[in-house]
């Protein structure tokens, strides 16, 4: 940023906004409690260092993520970035508009049940300080992911939400699982970062700057076609590994296996949501179809990796006889579906926004019912249950209304009918065949039928099969059970409240294409 | 002058030598320094146009990822340390409890 750019981006803070009350700054609130309260844990944190007051540092981050939902909610409410335009803060580097309000709203709900959940979780473990505040800053950097408007800002947010994110895999650091999936988790993304700066550095190179607007339109002139396309893609590949799609796709089985639950829960929906967020935004306005030079064809690139990923996902997931690692593929084949968003886009394609609103609604309703089945997965843990499907033989007996609440998050995440992720699929696959991408869609449902399988094997788990041992569940662990019925009744109420849900999502990610 | 091609040329080949680093070697600490190799390259290419095109935006940049290679390392040497407390060793092939 030049001295100028930096000075406009002070007078943007101090200049209140021209019709209302509020400055501007303050449509970044979620973003700022996100992180203020990730440094009032660390400040709880330096005064009693050994606390293992659970009830305390959860208590304030849960209340901290409500607070920042409570935010997020309010600004879709009243229409701030989105009646007026985008808010643009820091010489162009942010924006605040309807997209990057709904991401976060998904990003806290999130971490709002992730929070409650670890309450449980984390009850016997030392150091809780650093686990709480390091959610909270990692989710501090998804919600600034979402606002990012300049690779600038998109490489250090992205980073913002990767570095807590390797610490919390890695922090049961006496379990080799966790370390091993730490480790397996830092090296690909370390890697998938330098290959990402470097892209970014090709499409500096290219257009001489970093401002999405400003590299379409340099684009726009076709000069330097080779440099700018090799970065494009090199930028998709950084992507590819924060949601978890093929190529850069292989840390995330050992990452959610070794994890600790309620970690893989946060990574799988809120970090892949965030690495969508900030891939919609990128590659619409950055990249644009409409302008781009023939040779950059990156719809051709998200098209081929939207059917490897759905599918390869799909599969593995059928062949997996345990049930976290099947949860992992199973990730990475919504991933594929999510990425329809991008891959059912065409230059002048009049559903665009439709397909894109679509694809965001289904990041909404995954938020909920994927974190749910880790949560459930984290509640079976602390029971000391084992992890294959034989270990969960007649566990309906004993824990009829957290099997409940299994049994809808995975008929949801198959795409049955009377549960939230039957219409955030149906209206995905609607949109894609309306653009013009009827195969997407057929390949997709192909795959929604396939995961049927293995979803329904839990459910025939849990409730048919006889008890293969005894079980001594022990205590009821409270945190766990309110983060799970928190996530089942979000996933069942989004089927009435889908409407507004899906009409939010197209409204704004129309906007983007206007 | 030299002419802006030379610089990507010379930051490609360093990329290329940090990814051979990291596809062959199994020491974590060589797979950094590797990882180090490659955001140097796009720190070179950075520079390079910052002058070529007459902005200062490259070179604010290549600041920004020479911090954020700081953090990674230090995140990746405290990951590595509780490698080597748990497995003994360094080398990456040895956590293989999970399969690929």
């Amino acid at each position: 940023m030049t001295a100028p750019a930096a000075f406009a981006g002070l007078t943007a803070l101090a200049s209140p906004m021209q019709m209302g009350q509020l400055p501007d700054w303050t449509a970044l609130a979620p973003v700022l409690i996100l992180a203020v309260t990730g440094l009032v844990l660390l400040l709880i944190d330096s005064i009693d260092a050994d606390t293992t007051n659970s009830a305390l540092l959860a208590g304030v981050s849960t209340l901290g993520a409500a607070a920042a939902l409570a935010a997020t909610a309010w600004s879709l409410a009243t229409g701030v970035g989105q009646d007026g335009g985008a808010i643009t803060l820091f010489a162009d580097a942010l924006v605040v508009d309807g997209m990057s309000l709904f991401f976060t709203a998904i990003f806290t709900s999130v971490v709002v049940m992730v929070t409650i959940a670890s309450y449980d979780y984390l009850r016997d473990h030392k150091h809780q300080g650093e686990f709480y505040s390091l959610v909270l800053f990692a989710a501090s950097g998804m919600a600034l992911m979402a606002s990012a408007n300049s690779l600038a800002t998109v490489l250090v947010s992205l980073e913002l939400a990767s570095l807590p994110s390797y610490v919390l895999v890695a922090y049961l650091k006496e379990n080799r699982g966790s370390v091993e999936a730490g480790l397996k988790y830092f090296l690909i993304g370390a890697l998938s970062a330098a290959v990402f700066t470097f892209g970014i550095s090709l499409v500096y190179a290219a257009t001489g700057s970093l401002i999405f607007a400003d590299i379409a339109e340099a684009l726009s002139g076709g000069e330097f076609v080779g440099i700018a396309g090799l970065g494009v893609l090199m930028v998709a590949g950084g992507f590819a590994f924060k949601t978890a799609s093929v190529p850069f796709h292989f840390w995330a089985p050992e990452a959610y296996e070794g994890a600790p639950a309620p970690v893989s829960a946060f990574l799988s929906s809120a970090s892949k949501a965030a690495g969508f967020a900030v891939a919609f935004r990128v590659f619409v306005e950055a990249f644009p179809l409409a302008t781009i030079p023939e040779g950059i064809n990156w719809v051709l690139a998200f098209q081929i990796l939207a059917v490897v990923t759905m599918t390869l996902g799909n599969f593995a997931a059928a062949t997996q006889e345990n049930v976290k690692r099947m949860l992992a593929y199973s990730s990475i084949g919504h991933a594929g579906y999510a990425l329809i968003g991008l891959a059912a886009l065409s230059a002048g394609g009049s559903a665009n926004g439709n397909v894109l609103g679509a694809s965001m609604a289904h990041l909404f309703v995954y938020g909920f019912m994927n974190t749910g089945a880790f949560l459930f997965i984290a509640m079976v843990e602390r029971w000391g249950v084992g992890r294959t499907f034989e270990d969960y033989n007649g566990l309906a007996t004993q824990a009829p209304v957290a099997c409940v609440a299994m049994s809808v998050f995975m008929f949801s995440l198959a795409g049955l009918p009377p549960f939230g992720g039957f219409f955030s699929k149906y209206f995905l696959f609607f949109e894609a065949i309306e653009n013009g991408f009827w195969w997407l869609a057929a390949i997709g449902a192909l795959n929604s039928v396939l995961s049927l399988f293995y979803y329904s094997r839990v459910v025939r788990a849990m409730w048919f099969e006889d008890p293969s041992g005894s079980f001594e569940l022990g205590s009821q662990p409270v945190g766990l059970y309110a983060a799970v019925m928190i996530a089942a009744v979000g996933t069942v109420l989004l089927l009435p409240g889908f409407p507004p849900v899906i009409e939010t999502a197209q409204t704004v990610a129309g906007t983007l294409f206007a | 002058m030299v002419p802006p091609q030379y610089y990507l040329l010379l930051a490609a080949a360093i990329f290329c030598i940090g990814l051979f680093g990291i596809l062959t070697r199994r020491n974590a600490l060589l797979f950094l320094m590797s990882v180090e190799l490659m955001l140097n390259a796009a720190n070179i290419n950075l520079v390079a146009f910052s002058v070529y095109w007459g902005n200062v935006t490259g070179q604010t940049l290549s600041l920004f990822t020479m911090a954020l290679a700081a953090a990674e390392v230090a995140i990746g040497i405290g990951i590595i340390l509780t490698l080597y407390r748990n497995f003994g060793d360094v080398d990456v092939t040895d956590a293989a409890s999970m399969r690929w």
